[in-house]
């Protein structure tokens, strides 16, 4: 997914002064609320253009970063991390409950 | 017979008469009579208490098992049951942690705020900070909800289910209940109270739910203080604001109840078709609107899951309904596993467009319920079966429809639901495997017209 939307992204970056109609397609996108939208094929353009739009703009980011060539994988560690600080927090959370129940079962049986 | 089996054989014989004089001895015909059945087990159910209040409950989401009828009556089911006195809870949670409410919390209410089958909520104080397993600290002081599991609860559970299994294995002896498998159906339902009788469980997917909902700033889910909560103690952050049949307040106070509204119905259609699990158990009780204007999900006792494939058609389905695509709502269902035989795919397909422009043509406003009630009917009159999971996910979307409607009564749900469908099944079509897929035999395609 990523990829096919970074390449639509790319497309989209290199055109992006051009297309006027993929422009309006952006934001109809963008803008898309509840009883908005009327018809099938209008609304799937406009859904996927905001897609696109939205990965454009982590392309953008990561051209303006001289480093931008290991932004993708920087964005993988760091949701990575972010789910291994998850779980490590959700095991602190299953050990102190634990412990909860240990301390109540020693102060049962006064140790 | 011990005694409780002869009260509950009491209970279940008169509603059973009650049952017999309201569909005149059976000779009421289709819905009515489902209806007046329906509303006797309902009122059976509260009779015979906590066990028989939450077997109801679990029997409420299970449309593949269940007449819809019996359905959207047990979803009314609420437990009215006294309060457990102070100094039994007290007892409860000295046992737990081994030292007495007043000095694990820096207060502790004597009233609850909440009494239910299986447990009952206190307010309290946090005496010390706590680190929550996601978001900031919670200061000391910091207000808490503690749910502690009414005393003997689990006996009575045990006591009440040998019962019902007694009764089960008689009733598989009756061909026409038979097919319900009563026996396998309670085994399961028993396996499901002795989870949510286990608090910590509650607690873990309370924890995952809130990280789903992080990037969220509408949603709201009370972090859990691991540290007073056990088996028995379920203690979270307290969640101020006001319950769903209380909303007059709120929008007093200048909440945008419309955004909430679509926003909660979006929230869940990001929990099915996204992260794969979702709030099963959705009612104006485990629902709130905080004081600054979001959306809080309690009580995560019953939760549903999807797999990525189901995802997929899931989300191929709701667009489907929402456009108004009968024959590509039809393809997908198949896919998830509802067995419509070549035969009766033409009727089915007639029956479902009807139902669509029925319920869900422009014009009005979009009745779900309606809709659900007719599609589950309409696959019950040709004898389809329903998976215990797609049925579970009609029950759920009726359930978000009434919620979003006691929000915002002028909601269109369908409306609401396009724009999120819509970009799901954009980006699901957008899949490099997917893609890997199609392209092929679309260049092939095109070959073949530019060469004719």
């Amino acid at each position: 997914m990523n990829d096919v939307m970074r390449m639509l992204a790319a497309w989209a970056l290199i055109h992006e002064t051009a297309d006027e109609g993929w422009k309006a397609s952006v934001g109809r996108g963008r803008e898309l609320a509840p009883g908005e939208l009327d018809q099938g094929p209008e609304a799937f353009v406009d859904g996927l253009a905001a897609l696109v739009a939205e990965e454009k703009e982590k392309l953008k980011a990561s051209l303006a970063n001289p480093d931008h060539d290991s932004a993708g994988s920087r964005e993988d560690l760091a949701r990575q991390l972010e789910a291994m600080r998850f779980e490590l927090a959700e095991l602190r959370g299953s050990i102190e409950s634990l412990q909860a129940s240990v301390d109540a079962i020693a102060a049962r049986s006064g140790n | 017979m011990s005694a409780r089996g002869r009260a509950i054989a009491a209970v279940v014989l008169r509603r059973l008469i009650a049952a017999a004089w309201h569909t005149r001895c059976g000779l009421r015909r289709g819905q009515r009579r489902r209806q007046a059945v329906a509303l006797q087990l309902r009122l059976a159910c509260e009779e015979l208490g906590p066990t028989f209040i939450k077997l109801g409950q679990l029997a409420s989401v299970r449309p593949d098992v269940f007449a819809p009828e019996t359905v959207f009556e047990l979803e009314r089911l609420r437990d009215r049951v006294p309060p457990v006195p102070i100094d039994a809870v007290r007892a409860i949670l000295t046992a737990e942690f081994g030292a007495s409410p007043d000095t694990v919390f820096a207060s502790f209410d004597t009233q609850p705020i909440a009494t239910a089958s299986i447990a009952q909520v206190h307010a309290a104080r946090l005496a010390r900070p706590y680190r929550t397993v996601a978001g900031a600290t919670l200061a000391a002081g910091s207000r808490v909800a503690v749910k502690v599991v009414r005393p003997g609860i689990e006996a009575t559970i045990e006591a009440d289910l040998a019962v019902a299994q007694r009764w089960a294995r008689r009733l598989e002896r009756v061909s026409r209940i038979a097919r319900l498998r009563p026996g396998a159906l309670l085994e399961e339902f028993r396996r499901a109270l002795a989870s949510e009788v286990d608090l910590r469980n509650e607690g873990r997917v309370a924890d995952r739910f809130a990280r789903d909902f992080a990037d969220d700033p509408l949603i709201a889910v009370p972090r859990v203080v691991w540290r007073h909560t056990t088996r028995r103690v379920l203690t979270t952050e307290f969640a101020d604001g006001w319950t769903l049949d209380k909303l007059d307040d709120a929008h007093r106070s200048g909440i945008d109840a419309r955004r909430l509204a679509a926003h909660g119905a979006e929230v869940f259609m990001r929990q099915v078709l996204v992260h794969g699990r979702y709030h099963a158990d959705l009612h104006p009780a485990n629902l709130m609107v905080t004081t600054d204007g979001r959306i809080c999900y309690l009580d995560f006792g019953i939760t549903g899951r999807t797999t990525p494939a189901q995802r997929i058609a899931i989300a191929q389905v709701l667009a489907a309904t929402v456009y108004g695509d009968a024959a590509r709502a039809l393809h997908y269902s198949r896919l998830l596993g509802l067995e419509v035989t070549e035969e009766q795919a033409p009727a089915v397909h007639d029956a479902v467009a009807a139902l669509m422009r029925e319920h869900l043509g422009r014009g009005e406003r979009p009745d779900i319920r309606g809709f659900a009630l007719g599609f589950l009917g309409m696959l019950a009159d040709f004898r389809i079966a329903i998976p215990a999971g797609y049925g579970l996910l009609i029950k759920a979307l009726v359930t978000v429809e009434g919620v979003a409607q006691a929000i915002y009564p002028d909601i269109d749900i369908v409306d609401s639901a396009r724009p999120f469908a819509t970009r799901l099944i954009a980006a699901q079509l957008a899949r490099p495997e997917r893609l890997q897929e199609r392209v092929p035999a679309a260049v092939r395609a095109a070959l073949a017209e530019l060469l004719a």
